[in-house]
């Protein structure tokens, strides 16, 4: 129906691929391009062999340059709206998703929404005319890709990551680790203050779970996996989980974007940069060497705690003692005074 | 009352209301019939004047006794204070705190979010600790330096004697034998709760501080020795908690000699019975000592 109406409008009735044809007479020189009033160069070239080989490949330029009704154009053609097709019940073959509702309650959204001119919209991520399944090496939302994609924007974040543990097992074509979009989500990524967010500080340590406390994901490189639960339960993870905003989460150690392993000399949980992590401004002022002599991550019940193990053991075993002898003493304390009662009532 | 007194009451009755009854009456009162029927009545009338004087009598002498059934002052009004600071502390101690121990109960979380989140119940919980090392230290002023503090702390100390009382008192109240031994001012029962508030004072204080000034306390000290710190503090909070709630909640409340409670904790008095009952040494040594001065008893 979109083919047919456009037929109508556009004053010729020549097949799609020779309309195509006529759209290349311009937009397939190289050096098309347009001038704006800021004084910006805007290329306007087409490369038609990207766009064929693109998942678009069967679409013609109208199908998405809707509002292009003549040439030379009246008004500048406004940007394309992915919508149109890509929604859940669509009739053109596009895939079958909700995504773009995900998107609107995103931080991205919400500054665009704004009138921000810098906040992404569909294109800005997935690209234009060489869009590619997000499966596909080739795309510029593929696994392999990601981080760039949203480095061309958060350039320090990018840049921290690529020094990471995770964004260099990424770049070694690691299938488990994980990218910006495996802890922050993919359309809907909430600004971290946002408390629904998963990066928001009450929901940091469920995020690092899914793959921290998976034997199936981290447990398959030798990583322990009880590193989450041991967070839990120590005054960090319990205050956090009653609702205080001020301590630790994973990542107030183990840093956000710039996460490396406790032997590289530049992370922040190595040995010797243990006190300066910890003595960071309104955490524990005046950290020295002592916050690094013992482990972090304590399980009183497994022996490698050490110690902590031995007195937590003493302590089980005592109160079982004792519990169980007080127990006793009352249980024939009561019977007999019970008895005794009952004897007394009859006489 | 035999035959012949009857008659003679007869008799008497009859001369009595001589001049009111007319002679027809007179012949019936002598018929023997109407003499049984008047002594029955006599006799039944006595029994109830009887049985309502006896019950008067023996309110009057229970309502005496009563009055003058001794009670002896078991704990002096400054450890009643003592006792009042140390259990207003552990309550407040042990709602804030075992929260964090048990975080994945619900009920517990709903609790802290009452109190308006783990700032106020952390603020409470310290307040509570206060309390708990004011009285800790009070405490060991007071041993020091008031007599009944020296007093009672000398009693207090375990001796061999409480073993022994330990398998009697079993023995007892298995039901394999009917004598209880006879317990001195404080039973085994009593240093138990003493010793053990006083070693839970001692390592709850200890690593308490150790957590409230945990980045003083890391200047000396390193991290293996917070947990070790955490650890204690969290697993004797465990054990106290148990002990008061079933082992003290036991011996003031549930126990059939004291239920629904003693009000010891507010008076101080213990009563003449239950003190020979209880402490029947103390008891024979307080009124031995009284006879030579003409006491009461």
């Amino acid at each position: 129906m979109l083919a047919g109406l456009t037929c109508l409008l556009v004053p010729s009735l020549l097949p799609a691929q020779l309309q195509m044809q006529k759209c290349m007479i311009c937009h397939g020189k190289r050096d098309f391009r347009k001038i704006l009033d800021s004084g910006e160069v805007r290329s306007l070239y087409v490369d038609l062999n990207m766009l064929q080989k693109s998942v678009h490949a069967k679409r013609i330029c109208v199908d998405c340059h809707s509002d292009v009704v003549e040439i030379p154009h009246a008004e500048p053609p406004k940007r394309v709206s992915c919508t149109r097709c890509h929604y859940k019940g669509n009739p053109e073959g596009a895939p079958q998703t909700d995504a773009y509702l995900d998107y609107a309650q995103s931080v991205h959204a919400i500054e665009v929404a704004k009138g921000n001119p810098k906040a992404p919209v569909c294109q800005s991520c997935h690209g234009t005319h060489d869009i590619q399944h997000p499966k596909k090496p080739g795309s510029r939302v593929f696994r392999a890709a990601v981080a760039a994609t949203c480095g061309s924007c958060h350039l320090d974040e990018f840049a921290q990551y690529r020094g990471s543990i995770h964004g260099t097992a990424v770049a070694h074509g690691n299938p488990d680790a994980p990218t910006c979009t495996s802890c922050h989500g993919e359309h809907r990524v909430l600004a971290p203050a946002d408390p629904s967010s998963t990066v928001a500080p009450a929901h940091v340590s469920a995020t690092c779970s899914t793959c921290h406390a998976a034997v199936g994901i981290v447990g398959k490189y030798g990583i322990d996996v009880e590193q989450v639960a041991t967070y839990q339960e120590s005054f960090h993870g319990v205050a956090t989980k009653f609702g205080s905003r001020t301590v630790a989460n994973c990542s107030s150690c183990h840093m956000t974007h710039d996460i490396r392993p406790p032997a590289d000399p530049l992370s922040s949980v190595n040995v010797r940069n243990i006190p300066a992590t910890c003595g960071h401004t309104g955490c524990h002022e005046g950290a020295n060497a002592n916050y690094a002599k013992g482990k972090i991550h304590v399980d009183p019940e497994r022996p490698e705690a050490g110690i902590i193990y031995y007195v937590a053991a003493f302590f089980k075993y005592l109160t079982i003692t004792v519990m169980i002898g007080l127990a006793l003493h009352i249980a024939l304390d009561f019977n007999r005074k019970l008895q005794a009662l009952r004897k007394g009532g009859h006489e | 009352m035999s035959e012949q007194e009857h008659l003679k009451l007869v008799e008497e009755l009859a001369r009595k209301i001589e001049g009111e009854l007319t002679s027809e009456e007179k012949q019936a009162i002598s018929d023997a019939g109407v003499q049984q029927l008047l002594l029955e009545r006599l006799a039944a009338e006595v029994k109830d004047e009887a049985r309502t004087r006896a019950r008067h009598a023996r309110k009057a002498k229970e309502e005496r006794e009563k009055k003058v059934e001794r009670t002896f002052q078991r704990f002096t009004r400054n450890f009643r204070f003592q006792h009042m600071v140390l259990f207003v502390s552990c309550i407040l101690l042990i709602v804030t705190g075992m929260p964090l121990k048990f975080p994945d109960w619900e009920p517990l979380q709903g609790f802290i979010r009452l109190l308006g989140g783990i700032e106020s119940s952390r603020l409470i919980h310290r307040i509570g600790a206060s309390g708990l090392i004011f009285v800790a230290a009070y405490h060991l002023l007071y041993t020091l330096l008031s007599r009944f503090g020296r007093r009672d702390f000398w009693l207090l100390l375990p001796r061999w004697k409480d073993i022994t009382d330990v398998l009697l008192q079993v023995r007892y109240m298995a039901g394999w034998s009917t004598i209880r031994p006879r317990f001195p001012r404080f039973s085994y029962v009593e240093k138990f709760d003493y010793w053990a508030v006083y070693w839970g004072c001692v390592i709850m204080i200890g690593s308490g501080l150790i957590l409230w000034f945990e980045n003083e306390a890391m200047s000396v000290l390193p991290k293996f020795a917070m947990d070790i710190a955490t650890e204690v503090h969290s697993d004797e909070a465990l054990l106290a908690t148990l002990a008061i709630v079933i082992w003290h909640m036991y011996n003031v409340h549930i126990n059939p000699h004291v239920f629904p409670g003693s009000l010891m904790w507010w008076h101080g008095r213990i009563t003449e019975e239950r003190m020979k009952e209880e402490h029947p040494i103390e008891y024979e040594e307080i009124v031995s000592k009284e006879e030579p001065e003409g006491g009461q008893k």
